[in-house]
């Protein structure tokens, strides 16, 4: 594997280069604006997917739960008390992570499968609390008139704003996927066997990676309540989560600009998708699908070699051979 | 004293039902290591259609579509998770589809109406708690379906290819028995427990489009409590996940009540039950 530092770079610059060709086409509208903003919200919950599946291989259905702890103790902080979203962030940042790290030394000793049911324990259990959380939480009517951020007040710098954290998470996320923390979490994700002869801590390992997983969803929590200045016990819940997961799986969930993409792609689609009990039928076929065709996801599947697997076992192995040496160089 | 006797004897009436859907969670689990997060779901869809259509025909129809759904289920995770290319965290994915894909469609056409049936109207008394005969029936339906069971698994060669399987699968295989059909058989087995407790529940608790996850939740609890190693030890699950709720609901403020059984769930969850398949790695 290529690891020299510039290449850490390019994903983050293949998402500001296509942000800098789109900003000026939608600079000038409203609705487009909001949904990139939107767009890159997602994004980074279906990174916090990426990291957590992808990598590590714990799935979580729990991304949209971690980024409503962001959202709410930033619209906590902010319309309740009055203070500046910035402690807001570190809140954000800081609790999935208290949270997230505990329930997953807990819980992931080893198997990643019974996290996953603790993680929709986690959203059930979240959505409940908030319902019944009275003045604090806003109960069911949730909080509203949650404060712009002063630095990005208009919904243009929105856009910059949360584009530009995306491109930084991203280029945390490569570089910590190609440091020997990230080689470590990919060999415990194959073979916790041989990750614990390596002298890995499996456990203690994983628990990390979920826990930094779920602050890049309580910073998407952030971005979320101060775009939408409104947030309510409806606006992430555990079906969000589903479509996050959806999200990830579609671009690719241990590729850098797999959930990126997929989370642009199902946004977008969703705009034109017919009433909302019905989304889920069309996500839940969709997800079977992709996971039967291509279970790596649009970035992460050898589109050539599943071509070539159809036409005969020879042309699969010659691109079976050319992937092998193009992977060594 | 009477009070939480009445609430131990409700909660275990209840949690008769749970014991149905605990059976299938640790029949897959130990068979093919996976987890069908749509169980839930089935019993949610059969008593969805029962309430429509009603009768004994609806509890026929009700079973088939359940049975149904699953054998959607079972073909997919056969897919997703041959022998020797095995990704549970991507069959349980798999799940996931589909049980979003149910809730949707239950949703869809069923409305959020609440489904709820009681064909009783008399009630029995059991040393002052008042209980009804459905409950009874309940009781009769679950131990008759888990003894069949016990009796498939324990006697018949059908049981002892799928205990087979289930302890070690290369070496089934190698002895000639079919594991991919077993699991299969497993996936659609769950469908019609489901199915059955989808039925009980329509005429007991009764359920909505959004009970899906929560009952698949209590059925998973039920099965880690006592181990996942027998249809006995996922009924006895089964009761305590009742007592544990009728408990809260009777002692606890609102919000709690409801809270308390899931945290209890997570609580038992961290005590390590499920890991025991860690001293293989995370192989099967």
């Amino acid at each position: 594997m290529r690891s020299n530092t510039l290449s850490r770079f390019i994903p983050a610059l293949i998402v500001v280069i296509t942000i800098a060709l789109i900003t000026p086409v939608i600079a000038a509208s409203p609705f487009w604006l909001d949904n990139s903003v939107l767009v890159a919200i997602f994004s980074l919950l279906a990174l916090s997917v990426g990291m957590a599946y992808g990598q590590a291989g714990i799935l979580s259905i729990a991304p949209a739960a971690f980024g409503a702890i962001g959202a709410y103790a930033t619209a906590i902080v902010t319309a309740r008390y009055g203070m500046s979203p910035l402690l807001g962030l570190v809140l954000a940042l800081l609790l999935p992570t208290l949270l997230a790290y505990p329930m997953a030394r807990a819980i992931t000793r080893l198997s990643p499968l019974p996290l996953s049911i603790a993680t929709i324990l986690l959203s059930i259990v979240l959505e409940m609390a908030i319902r019944e959380g009275g003045d604090f939480t806003g109960g069911y009517i949730g909080i509203s008139g949650i404060p712009t951020l002063w630095f990005a007040d208009s919904l243009f710098s929105m856009h910059i704003l949360s584009w530009a954290l995306v491109a930084g998470v991203i280029i945390l996320y490569a570089n910590l996927t190609v440091s020997a923390t990230g080689r470590a979490v990919k060999t415990a994700k194959h073979d916790p066997l041989r990750a614990t002869a390596d002298g890995i801590n499996v456990p203690a390992l994983l628990a990390v990676y979920f826990a930094l997983s779920s602050s890049v969803a309580g910073l998407a929590g952030w971005l979320y309540a101060h775009h939408l200045t409104y947030m309510g016990p409806d606006s992430l819940t555990m079906h969000v989560s589903i479509r996050i997961v959806l999200m990830a799986v579609i671009g690719g969930a241990s590729t850098m600009l797999g959930p990126v993409l997929g989370a642009a792609f199902l946004t977008l689609i969703t705009l034109y998708l017919p009433a909302a009990e019905t989304q889920g039928m069309i996500f839940g076929a969709v997800l079977i699908l992709v996971l039967l065709v291509a279970p790596n996801g649009a970035l992460g599947t050898n589109w050539a070699k599943l071509f070539s697997k159809g036409r005969g076992r020879t042309a699969a192995k010659t691109a079976n051979g050319k992937n092998v040496t193009g992977g060594a160089t | 004293m009477f009070e939480f006797i009445e609430y131990l004897t409700r909660g275990a009436l209840v949690g008769v039902t749970y014991g149905l859907l605990a059976f299938p969670v640790s029949l897959l689990f130990s068979t093919t290591g996976s987890v069908d997060v749509a169980l839930g779901a089935y019993a949610v869809l059969a008593a969805a259609v029962l309430y429509v259509i009603g009768g004994p025909l609806g509890v026929i129809v009700a079973i088939g579509v359940a049975v149904f759904a699953s054998i959607l289920v079972g073909l997919i995770s056969l897919r997703l998770n041959r022998p020797g290319h095995i990704d549970h965290i991507i069959a349980v994915l798999g799940t996931f589809g589909l049980a979003t894909f149910i809730e949707s469609f239950i949703l869809t056409v069923f409305g959020t109406n609440p489904m709820i049936r009681q064909p009783f109207s008399t009630f029995w008394d059991i040393g002052g708690i008042r209980v009804s005969p459905q409950m009874g029936i309940n009781v009769v339906v679950c131990l008759a379906i888990l003894s069949a069971l016990f009796i498939v698994l324990q006697k018949t060669p059908f049981g002892r290819a799928m205990r087979a399987s289930a302890v070690n699968p290369v070496g089934a295989a190698l002895n000639g028995i079919p594991v991919k059909q077993i699991w299969f058989a497993t996936y659609v087995l769950g469908g019609f427990l489901a199915g059955v407790a989808g039925v009980l529940i329509l005429y007991t608790t009764g359920a909505d489009y959004s009970t899906a996850f929560n009952l698949t939740i209590w059925g998973f609890g039920a099965a880690i409590i006592f181990g996942m190693h027998g249809p006995l030890r996922g009924f006895a699950g089964g009761l305590v996940i009742g007592i544990v709720q009728a408990l809260s609901a009777g002692y606890l403020p609102g919000g709690w009540a409801t809270a308390i059984p899931f945290i209890f769930i997570f609580v038992i969850l961290s005590l390590g039950r499920m890991n025991q398949i860690a001293a293989t790695g995370g192989r099967v």
